[in-house]
């Protein structure tokens, strides 16, 4: 079993070339999706009413007051340009008390810039609601503003160990998202060694080798972990202190995660495996499959945005939704042991079945 | 030493291999002769437990090996029709690959290696990458890889496709070398008549499945013995003249050859005034015609009414 691992070892790192380019696209996706290095990301406005200057002062600042989005006053045609040839992901048409997102994608930030603008203008509903019933509307507005500024009862809401709660960061669930998508490519192509070795009549060498059936599966998923594994922890490591992207203090769990995905995420791809007849077909049909399963489980968005139950159960169906509620938990939420072990259960669960059902497909063919 | 009994295979219904009784003997050199298709490799792959039989057996010394084929693994070496080789790896790195899993003890690993490197003659490309070899000296670290471990029985599928006719002399040397000087059993498969009539004491036809024919090279050839082997070299050829030809009582077996044709006639049957008389009808010059003695390829001619490489 060591030394077909060894010779998997040997063959890749003479022609490394895959993994690097594998590694740099996860690396460059992350930072031009979350627009280089934890930037706020811009966002362009504009007003096209008669008043157009007055709605854009008016909201601009209120648009700013929190979140890591930048809101720039911008002139109409040249946010639209901006959003037609993609230089930007979304532009807001304000109006006196309403708006209107324009994009031309659903790029993950779309969502989150909505969310934003939309709970912006609410909040702003609401108190001028209140100040228009009032006999000094101005004094009204003033006080209200300086008591959501310093309430007198002030909510605080902390997490269940009592710490603070982390604010939500889009681009740290894009880097993981972009990292774990990267990881399930290699590790299909690194499973379907497996397939390519069998077509090549080195499985059969092996076969009449001392070397045990089980070994040799052992070691072709033992390897597919291990780059699996080592590719994505290397991935993150880079963020971490290199792009100084927060993670989180919980690497340790981080690993366990990884390793648990990784695992997971090789059972896939030996069912797929199983399932798929020739060496070619997988590589046309695999990489036609992966980039489906992070839209599904709502890798790219923010969590709760994908409500539909059928997309849910598609979802929950591969490990990289439960990897990523694991993941999440851990880095924005400061989740312990307890809050993972549920979705560590469920990939191992996605493992074990998947693992199962690909070798005995494999198996099948071969008889 | 190892034999098959009525061994058969069939694939979803479709009989591929059927009721092939093969017996080589300790250092015999047994060649299976067959065109492609013929149900050769499938019989090699039940002969080296890869694919289990629909009926029959494979018997080492006499105990059948079918339901546990450990015994037989230990001494056979297989050299499979495609390059079961890494390619990003070394010539020396795939030896010391297959070396370690054959369990190839570690104090006699290198040594093994130096050896079958020498015997195929690629000791000093040992450091290159197979995928910059040629095909010929891929095909020899083929065979080298499946020589490592000392095995009794060598088992070569078509060993010879696809390369240069030098590559092609140097294989069949070594072969026929391991065979005269380690007393190796070979069983060597071929579509190529020329490389079994060189290399093999015995040989077995094996055509749709079967095993037609069966003998040394004599015996093979004593099927032949009541006819004659003619090569007529013609200006030109139409379909005509040879189901004229075809259409003579005496003539066997009628088939192209480069440019004239190859006639297998009775013994002793004058047909030259009617193959002139023929010709002269059909406008076609005769320009060199010559007696043969039968060879393999004739015997295979004659059994199924084709050639070898139809």
């Amino acid at each position: 079993m060591i030394s077909v691992f060894l010779a998997q070892l040997v063959k890749e790192r003479r022609n490394p070339l895959l993994i690097i380019i594998f590694m740099a696209a996860s690396i460059g996706v992350t930072l031009i999706f979350t627009d280089g290095t934890q930037a706020p990301t811009s966002i362009s406005i504009f007003s096209e009413e008669d008043n157009a200057q007055a709605i854009e002062e008016k909201w601009e600042p209120l648009l700013n007051e929190e979140n890591n989005l930048k809101f720039i006053t911008t002139d109409p045609a040249e946010a639209r340009e901006d959003v037609q040839e993609g230089r930007s992901d979304a532009a807001v048409k304000l109006f006196e008390d309403d708006y209107q997102l324009i994009k031309t994608s659903n790029l993950p930030t779309v969502p989150y810039v909505e969310q934003h603008v939309r709970k912006v203008f609410e909040k702003e509903a609401y108190i001028q609601a209140a100040v228009e019933q009032a006999e000094d509307p101005d004094g009204l507005r003033t006080d209200i503003t300086t008591k959501l500024d310093d309430p007198p009862l002030k909510m605080e809401v902390v997490s269940t160990t009592g710490d603070e709660l982390s604010s939500y960061d889009m681009a740290t669930q894009l880097m993981f998202a972009f990292t774990l998508l990267v990881a399930m490519f290699i590790i299909g192509f690194r499973v379907n060694n497996i397939m390519k070795d069998k077509v090549y009549g080195l499985w059969d060498r092996m076969i009449l080798s001392p070397v045990s059936k089980t070994g040799m599966y052992a070691a072709y998923i033992a390897y597919a972990c291990f780059i699996g594994f080592v590719q994505t922890l290397s991935v993150i490591l880079i963020f971490k202190y290199v792009l100084n992207y927060d993670i989180g203090e919980r690497l340790d769990l981080l690993i366990i995660i990884i390793a648990f995905f990784t695992f997971s995420m090789v059972s896939v791809a030996t069912l797929l495996t199983g399932i798929i007849k020739k060496p070619e077909q997988f590589y046309a049909v695999y990489p036609s499959v992966i980039p489906i399963i992070p839209l599904i489980s709502g890798a790219y968005m923010m969590p709760g945005t994908i409500n539909n139950r059928v997309l849910i159960f598609i979802g929950d169906l591969f490990p990289l939704s439960h990897a990523m509620d694991a993941i999440l938990s851990v880095v924005m939420h400061d989740g312990t042991w307890s809050d993972i072990t549920q979705p560590l259960i469920l990939m191992i669960l996605i493992g074990v079945i998947a693992m199962g059902i690909g070798i005995n497909l494999v198996e099948r063919r071969s008889n | 030493m190892i034999e098959t009994i009525q061994l058969s295979k069939a694939f979803k219904g479709k009989t591929v291999v059927e009721d092939v009784d093969l017996y080589l003997d300790k250092g015999e050199s047994v060649g299976l002769l067959g065109p492609n298709g013929a149900g050769k490799s499938t019989t090699i792959s039940m002969i080296s437990s890869l694919l289990k039989p629909t009926s029959g057996d494979v018997k080492l010394h006499g105990k059948s090996m079918i339901s546990n084929p450990s015994d037989l693994r230990k001494v056979l070496g297989v050299v499979p029709q495609e390059i079961a080789l890494y390619q990003e790896l070394t010539a020396y790195e795939n030896l010391k690959f297959f070396g370690r899993i054959y369990r190839v003890p570690k104090d006699q690993l290198e040594l093994r290696i130096q050896e079958t490197l020498e015997l195929v003659g690629l000791k000093d490309r040992q450091k290159d990458i197979i995928k910059t070899f040629s095909g010929g000296m891929k095909r020899r670290i083929n065979i080298a890889s499946a020589l490592l471990h000392n095995p009794s029985i060598l088992i070569l599928d078509e060993p010879t496709v696809g390369i240069d006719p030098q590559s092609r002399n140097y294989i069949l040397e070594m072969i026929r070398q391991l065979n005269e000087n380690s007393q190796t059993t070979v069983l060597y498969t071929s579509h190529y008549m020329e490389e079994v009539e060189q290399l093999c004491n015995r040989v077995y036809i094996m055509d749709h499945g079967k095993v037609i024919a069966s003998g040394t090279h004599s015996e093979l050839l004593s099927i032949l013995s009541n006819e004659d082997t003619m090569r007529v070299q013609l200006n030109q050829i139409h379909d005509n003249f040879i189901n004229a030809i075809q259409n003579i009582d005496v003539v066997r077996q009628v088939e192209e050859s480069g440019d004239g044709i190859k006639i297998i006639a009775q013994k002793s049957a004058n047909i030259i005034s009617t193959l002139v008389r023929i010709a002269d009808q059909e406008n076609i010059k005769i320009l060199n015609f010559q007696m043969e003695n039968p060879s393999l390829e004739d015997v295979f001619l004659h059994l199924t009414g084709r050639t070898l490489r139809d």
